[in-house]
C-alpha cells in the first residue's frame, strides 16, 4: 500500500472499529443496532429529501472545518469553533436586524462580513492569550464555547427577542425576507457558490501561500521556524483569525440560510462536528469535502432518528464521540509490544 | 566467573541494525572500556546490559546467572546499574528525592523531609558529592548532577556500574576526579564498564578495551598493556575508511590581518544568563571574512548564550553587533539573516529541522520566511529546486516529499548545511556541527565549512572537541563562564589550551 | 459567614474531587480532558445505581466502576492506540455526555432527568451551619491531605511524578510509566466518581442530562492553575466555585441589574483568568508539551 494511502486506510479502519463498538453498545442498551444503523443510513441518504438535509448540514460543517484545520495545521488546538460560530451568527444577526431595511445587494455582504468579523474576534482573544502569555488555547477556547452559548441565549431573549414567539426556545426576530440566501431547506445556489469559493480560497491558503507551508512547519516544530527567523506570533494570530473567521462565516450563512433567525442553542454540535471532520480528513482540504458529507449525513440522521424512527438522537453523539476517541490513533494494539524502547 | 556476559546480542530498530551479534564477557573487579565513534552502538549496548533496551535476539548473563533481557528490575536485582549520558534525574526533584525514587530498599511507606535527608546523607557523603540534599537537581552544576547520578546508581548494591559517555560534559579537571572515583570503586570490588570515544581518555582509565564499530564488536577485552593508540584508532574508525581527516590540514595562507574585511564583530557584549549557561560578560570577538574561528570550552560556559545572542533570542544588555559593517544590535533574527547571518544550531532535530515535515519544506523554510506571509508561492518549483540543491550536497534521499526524520544523522545535517550555506551567506555560526555524526559525515561538515571560508565567509565553530577545533580553526578563543579568557593561534598545544579551559573553574 | 463557607464548600466539592482526579493523571503524564464525561457518567451511575438498588452506597460503587472503566478506556486510547491526549479526552467526554443521555432514555424514557430515592448520608442538624453536608464533603479535606502525603512524602508519589516529568528516568529504574499512568487514571477515576456522585446525590438527588455544564473542563483548568499540586488544585477549584457562588448571590442582591447569562458566565470567565494568570506566573504553554522520554 502506498505511503500516502496508508493513513487514509488506517483512519477508515478506525472509523469502522468505532462504528462496530457503537453497535455493540446500542444493542446492550436495548436498541436493535441493525435497525438503528439502517435508520441512520435512511436519514442520511435514502429517505425523501435526505440528501438535501445532508448537504444542508455538510456545508456549514465544511466551512467551519476548514477553519479548524487551518488552526490545527499550524499547531494550535482551537476547539472553540462552536463559540466562534455562535459569535459570527450573533454579529450577523445584529447587523441584519439593524440594516433590515437596506438593499439586499449591499446588506448581505455586510452581514456576511459581520459574521466573519464576529467569529474572528472570538478566536482572537484566545490567540492573543496564547501568543502573549503562553496560555494554552485548549481551555480558553473551550470556555469561550460556554460563554458564547450564554451570549446567544442573552441576545435571543433580550435585544433581539421575538415578541411574538411563544416556543420553548428563545428566538430572535426573523431576518428580513429579502436578505435570506436560501429557504429553510438550507440548500441554494448562492450558498453553494459561497462554500465552493471559500473551499478554493482555503486550499490556496493552505497549499500555495507562505503562511500555509510555514504554518505547517510551525505546527510540526515551532522551535525550528523561530530559528529560521519566522515571526511565529504572526503565524499564530493568523491561524486563530482564519479559523474564527470561517466559523463565523458559517454562522452568518446559517442565519441567512436555513435558520432565518437566531435561535438559542441552535446547531449545538456543529463545532465539535467540524473538529471531527477536520481530524477525519487528516487536515486536508480535499478530504474535508468528503468527510463533511459523511458527517453531514450523520447530522441529518440525528434529526431523523427521534422523529421518524423513534431512536434517541444521542446515538449520533455517541458515534461521533467514539470516532473522536480513536481517530488520532497511530498504532494497532497488537504491534505495540515495543521490543526496543529507547533509541541509541 | 564473569561480571556480565552478552551472547549474540542483536538490536534492530526497523531497518537499522544498532547492534549485530555482540558477544563479550567482562571479568569482575576491573575497569573495562567500550569505545567506538558516534553511531557505533555504544549507548544501545549499555542499555541492553542494564535491561532498558530489549534486544531482538541474544542472551544476557550476569554473574553467571542467565537474566531476562529487557528487564530493568532483573538487571538491577543482579547489581547492574547504569549512569546515563544525559542524566536520568527529574529536574524538579531534590537530591534526596532523586536518590529515593529508584531505591529498592525496604522502608516505611511515608517519610518526612528530614527523615529522607538523613536517610541519604551518609550515602552522599561517602561518595564525596558536594551537594545539599535539599537542593533541586535543576539548580546544580553539571559535574554535581553527574555526582548525584552516580550516587543514584550506587544506591542499591551495585556490582557492575556502567557509565555512558560520562566525560562528554566534563572539564579536564573534573574528568580526572571522575576517573579517581572510578578507581576507588574498582578497588572496592565494583566492576566498572565505561563508554568512551576519546582515545586519550581510554588510555588514562581503562584496564581492558573493547571496540564497537557499526554495531559489531571488532575488538574484545584488549588488555591495556598491549594497547597501541594507532591500531586502536584504526579499529574504531575502520582502516577501510579513507575519510580520516589529516591532522594539521591546510588552512588559508596567513593573509595580513588588517587587509581582510570583518564579517562579524561583537563589541563588549554582555547579556543575562540563559537556560543553558551563564550570560556573556564583556565579550568582544571579530571574525574576518575568510577565517574560521573556533570557540573552545566545556559545554555550559556561555557558548549557548553566544548563539542565542547572535540569533536575537536574548537581548544585549550592553555592547553591539556588526555584520559586514552594518550595526545589527537591536535587530531581529530575520533581518540579521538578511545581512548574511546563518546559524547551524546546537540541536539539529529540534532547532534545525522539522522531522515530521517534508525535506523540501525544511529546505524552503529559509526562503519562506522572507517577505509577506500571505504571498503565493510555487511549491512545484520549490520541490524541484530543493531536489537539485540536496543532490548537489550529496544528501541520500528518495523523494523531497519524505520526512526529514527518515534521514540518518549525517544526511540530516547535510540538509541543514544545504539550507544554511547558500550563496548569500556571509557569516556562518556552526554550533557543535558534528555532534552525533560518524567520521565520514564529520569530514563532510568540515569540508563544507572550509569551502565556505575559502569563498569569503566568516565562520564560527563551537565545539567541545579540542581535536576537531585544532584541525579546523584558523584561530581559537576559549570561553569560560561567559567570557573569553584566552586566544590561541596555530600551532596549538593541547596542554596549554586544555588548561585555559579550566582557568576560572576553581 | 460560616453558613456561606458551608454553602461554598458544598458546591465546590464536586469540582474539587474531579480536579484532584485530573491532577493525579497529569502528574503521571496524562492530560485528562475526559473529566467532563467521567464526571457526568459518575453522576448518572450514582443516581441510577441508587434508584435501582435503593442504597446510596451501591450508587457510589456504580459510579466508581463506571468512572474507572472510562478512565481505563482513555488510557487504552492514549497509551496503546497512541491517540492524541486532547482529542481522545474530548472523545471520552463526548461518550460520557452522549452515553448518559442514551442510558437515561433507554431506562427511563424521554424525561431527561431521573430522581434518586435517597441522597448520600448527610450531617445532621447537630452540625449547625454544616448540616446537610454529605459524607463526601466532610471527607474532602482529608482526601486532599492524603493525596498531598501520597505525592510528596512517599516513594510511590515520587515514582508517579517521575513518570510524568521524566519518563526515561522512571524507566531507567524499572518503573513502567505506561502502567503507572493506568494506576493514576484509575485513582483519578475513583475521584471523579466521588465528584459526580456528590454533584447528583449530595443534596439534590437528581440527575439530568448535561448537568455538569462544563465543570469537568473547569476542573482541568484548575489542575493547570494549581500547578498539579493537590492543595493548589483544590484551591483553584474552590476559587472557580467561589466565583459561581458570588455571582448567584450577587444576582439575588442586585436583582436584574445584570442579565442572568452574564452571571452564569462568570465561572467560565474566572477559569480563563485562572489559566491566564497561571501561564504568566509560570511561563505557560508547558501544559500540553512533550514528555521527556529519551
Amino acid at each position: 500500500m502506498s505511503a500516502r494511502l496508508f493513513p487514509v486506510a488506517r483512519a477508515l479502519a478506525y472509523v469502522a472499529i468505532a462504528l462496530v463498538a457503537c453497535a455493540i453498545v446500542f444493542q446492550l442498551a436495548g436498541y436493535p443496532s441493525a435497525g438503528m444503523f439502517a435508520a441512520i443510513v435512511e436519514g442520511a441518504f435514502l429517505a425523501p429529501h435526505a440528501i438535501v438535509h445532508t448537504i444542508r448540514w455538510a456545508m456549514p460543517l465544511f466551512v467551519t472545518a476548514l477553519g479548524v484545520l487551518v488552526a490545527f495545521r499550524c499547531g494550535y488546538f482551537n476547539i472553540g469553533a462552536q463559540g466562534q460560530f455562535y459569535l459570527g451568527a450573533i454579529a450577523a444577526g445584529l447587523t441584519a436586524d439593524a440594516l433590515h431595511a437596506g438593499p439586499p445587494v449591499l446588506v448581505i455582504p455586510l452581514v456576511l462580513a459581520a459574521g466573519i468579523a464576529g467569529g474572528a474576534l472570538w478566536a482572537l482573544w484566545p490567540g492573543l492569550l496564547r501568543v502573549l502569555s503562553g496560555t494554552d488555547e485548549v481551555i480558553t477556547t473551550l470556555m469561550g464555547n460556554f460563554i458564547a452559548i450564554l451570549a446567544l441565549a442573552y441576545v435571543t431573549s433580550g435585544p433581539l427577542k421575538d415578541g411574538s414567539g411563544s416556543g420553548e426556545v428563545a428566538a430572535a426576530r426573523p431576518v428580513a425576507d429579502g436578505l435570506r440566501l436560501s429557504t429553510s431547506s438550507g440548500v441554494s445556489l448562492s450558498i453553494l457558490a459561497i462554500v465552493i469559493v471559500v473551499g478554493g480560497l482555503m486550499w490556496l491558503l493552505v497549499d500555495r501561500t507562505a503562511f500555509g507551508v510555514l504554518g505547517s512547519l510551525a505546527g510540526r516544530n515551532p522551535v525550528m521556524v523561530v530559528w529560521q527567523g519566522a515571526r511565529s506570533g504572526r503565524i499564530a494570530i493568523g491561524a486563530f483569525l482564519f479559523s474564527g473567521a470561517l466559523a463565523g462565516l458559517a454562522g452568518a450563512l446559517e442565519l441567512l440560510g436555513p435558520s432565518g433567525r437566531l435561535l438559542s442553542g441552535f446547531a449545538p454540535t456543529l463545532g465539535f462536528g467540524a473538529v471531527l471532520v477536520a481530524l477525519v480528513s487528516g487536515l486536508s482540504v480535499s478530504a474535508a469535502t468528503v468527510a463533511s458529507v459523511f458527517f453531514g449525513g450523520l447530522a441529518a440522521a440525528s434529526l431523523y432518528l427521534p422523529v421518524i424512527a423513534g431512536f434517541p438522537a444521542a446515538a449520533i453523539d455517541i458515534i461521533n464521540a467514539a470516532i473522536t476517541l480513536v481517530i488520532t490513533a497511530r498504532a494497532w494494539p497488537s504491534a505495540l509490544r515495543r521490543r526496543a524502547s529507547a533509541s541509541s | 566467573m564473569n561480571a556480565l556476559a552478552c551472547d549474540e546480542v542483536t538490536v534492530t530498530y526497523g531497518e537499522t541494525v544498532a547492534l549485530r551479534e555482540v558477544s563479550v564477557a567482562f571479568d569482575p573487579g576491573r575497569i573495562h572500556a567500550v569505545v567506538g565513534q558516534n553511531g557505533a552502538g555504544k549507548t544501545t549496548f549499555a542499555r541492553v546490559c542494564a535491561g532498558i533496551v530489549r534486544p531482538t535476539s541474544g542472551r544476557l548473563t550476569i554473574g553467571d546467572q542467565p537474566v531476562p533481557v529487557g528487564n530493568v528490575r532483573a538487571s538491577r536485582a543482579c547489581g547492574v546499574e547504569l549512569v546515563h549520558q544525559s542524566f536520568a534525574l527529574p529536574p524538579s526533584f531534590t537530591v534526596a528525592e532523586a536518590l529515593e525514587f529508584g531505591s529498592t530498599r525496604r522502608t516505611n511507606l511515608v517519610y518526612s523531609r528530614r527523615t529522607l535527608e538523613t536517610r541519604w546523607r551518609t550515602h552522599l557523603e561517602a561518595l564525596d558529592v558536594p551537594a545539599r540534599l535539599g537542593d533541586r537537581i535543576r539548580d546544580l552544576p553539571v559535574e554535581t548532577q553527574q555526582g548525584v547520578e552516580i550516587a543514584r546508581a550506587l544506591v542499591g548494591d551495585a556490582k557492575l556500574l556502567i557509565l555512558d559517555e560520562p566525560t562528554a560534559v566534563l572539564a579536564p579537571l573534573a574528568i580526572e576526579q571522575l576517573f579517581a572515583r572510578l578507581r576507588r570503586l574498582s578497588a572496592s570490588g565494583v566492576t566498572v564498564l565505561v563508554i568512551l570515544h576519546k582515545i586519550r581518555e581510554v588510555l588514562a582509565i581503562a584496564e581492558t578495551v573493547s571496540v564497537l564499530r557499526a554495531g559489531r564488536l571488532v575488538e574484545a577485552l584488549v588488555p591495556r598493556a598491549s594497547l597501541d593508540p594507532a591500531s586502536l584508532a584504526r579499529a574504531i574508525v575502520g582502516s577501510a575508511d579513507a575519510e580520516l581527516p589529516a591532522i594539521g590540514a591546510e588552512r588559508t595562507s596567513a593573509d595580513a590581518e588588517g587587509t581582510r574585511n570583518v564579517a562579524l564583530a561583537l563589541s563588549s557584549v554582555s547579556t543575562r544568563a540563559v537556560a543553558g549557561g551563564p550570560g556573556l560578560a564583556n565579550v568582544s570577538l571579530a571574525v574576518a571574512c575568510g577565517e574560521i574561528v573556533g570557540i573552545a570550552g566545556v559545554e555550559g560556559n556561555g557558548q549557548r548564550t553566544l548563539v542565542d545572542a547572535l540569533a536575537a533570542r536574548v537581548p544585549f544588555a550592553a555592547g553591539s553587533l556588526q555584520l559586514g559593517g552594518h550595526d545589527v544590535t537591536g535587530v531581529s533574527l530575520l533581518e540579521r539573516r538578511g545581512h548574511g547571518l546563518r546559524i547551524i544550531p546546537f540541536e539539529r532535530n529540534i532547532e534545525g529541522l522539522s522531522l515530521a515535515s517534508a525535506l523540501w519544506q525544511n529546505w524552503s523554510a529559509r526562503l519562506l520566511v522572507i517577505g509577506r506571509l500571505l504571498r503565493l508561492i510555487d511549491p512545484p518549483r520549490l520541490r524541484a529546486t530543493s531536489r537539485t540543491v540536496l543532490e548537489r550536497w550529496g544528501v541520500r534521499f528518495g523523494s523531497v516529499d519524505q520526512n526529514a526524520g527518515t534521514l540518518s544523522g549525517g544526511n540530516a545535517q547535510k540538509v541543514v548545511l544545504a539550507r544554511e550555506i547558500d550563496d548569500d551567506a556571509s557569516v556562518i555560526v556552526a554550533a557543535q556541527p558534528t555532534r552525533g555524526l560518524d567520521i565520514s559525515a564529520m569530514a563532510f561538515v568540515w569540508r563544507a565549512l572550509r569551502e565556505a571560508r575559502d569563498r569569503g565567509c566568516g565562520v564560527i565553530v563551537i565545539s567541545s572537541d579540542l581535536d576537531e577545533l585544532f584541525d579546523i580553526s584558523d584561530r581559537i578563543v576559549v570561553f569560560v563562564s561567559g567570557r573569553i579568557v584566552a586566544e590561541f593561534r596555530p600551532p596549538y598545544d593541547v596542554r596549554i589550551v586544555g588548561e585555559a579551559l579550566t582557568a576560572a573553574h576553581a | 459567614m460560616i453558613a456561606a463557607i458551608a454553602a461554598i464548600l458544598q458546591s465546590a466539592t464536586p469540582l474539587i474531587y474531579v480536579a484532584l482526579g485530573g491532577m493525579i493523571a497529569a502528574r503521571a503524564g496524562i492530560w485528562n480532558l475526559g473529566l467532563e464525561g467521567l464526571m457526568i457518567a459518575g453522576a448518572c451511575a450514582a443516581v441510577v445505581g441508587t434508584k435501582q438498588s435503593g442504597s446510596a452506597g451501591v450508587g457510589v460503587m456504580c459510579a466508581i466502576v463506571v468512572c474507572v472503566l472510562g478512565s481505563a478506556l482513555l488510557w487504552f486510547a492514549i497509551e496503546k492506540l497512541r491517540a492524541h491526549p486532547v482529542i481522545a479526552g474530548l472523545g471520552i467526554s463526548g461518550l460520557g455526555l452522549g452515553g448518559t443521555d442514551l442510558a437515561i432514555q433507554a431506562m427511563y424514557g424521554n424525561e431527561g432527568s431521573v430522581h434518586a430515592p435517597r441522597s448520600l448520608p448527610q450531617l445532621g442538624a447537630a452540625a449547625g451551619d454544616f448540616a446537610g453536608c454529605s459524607v463526601l464533603v466532610v471527607a474532602m479535606p482529608f482526601v486532599v491531605a492524603a493525596l498531598w502525603v501520597l505525592l510528596r512524602r512517599t516513594r510511590f508519589g515520587l515514582q508517579l511524578s517521575a513518570c510524568g516529568e521524566h519518563p526515561f528516568a522512571a524507566r531507567s529504574v524499572g518503573i513502567d510509566p505506561v502502567r503507572m499512568r493506568l494506576v493514576a487514571l484509575a485513582i483519578g477515576g475513583v475521584l471523579c466518581a466521588f465528584g459526580g456522585t456528590e454533584l447528583a446525590l449530595g443534596r439534590l438527588q437528581i440527575f439530568s442530562t448535561g448537568m455538569t455544564a462544563g465543570r469537568g473542563y473547569m476542573a482541568f483548568a484548575a489542575v493547570v492553575f494549581g500547578a498539579m499540586d493537590p492543595i493548589g488544585t483544590a484551591g483553584a477549584a474552590a476559587f472557580f466555585s467561589l466565583v459561581e457562588y458570588l455571582g448567584i448571590k450577587g444576582q439575588l442582591v442586585f436583582g436584574n441589574a445584570a442579565p442572568p447569562e452574564l452571571v452564569l458566565s462568570l465561572p467560565y470567565i474566572a477559569t480563563v483568568l485562572g489559566v491566564w494568570i497561571s501561564s504568566r506566573l509560570r511561563g505557560g504553554a508547558a501544559a500540553l508539551s512533550e514528555l521527556r522520554d529519551y
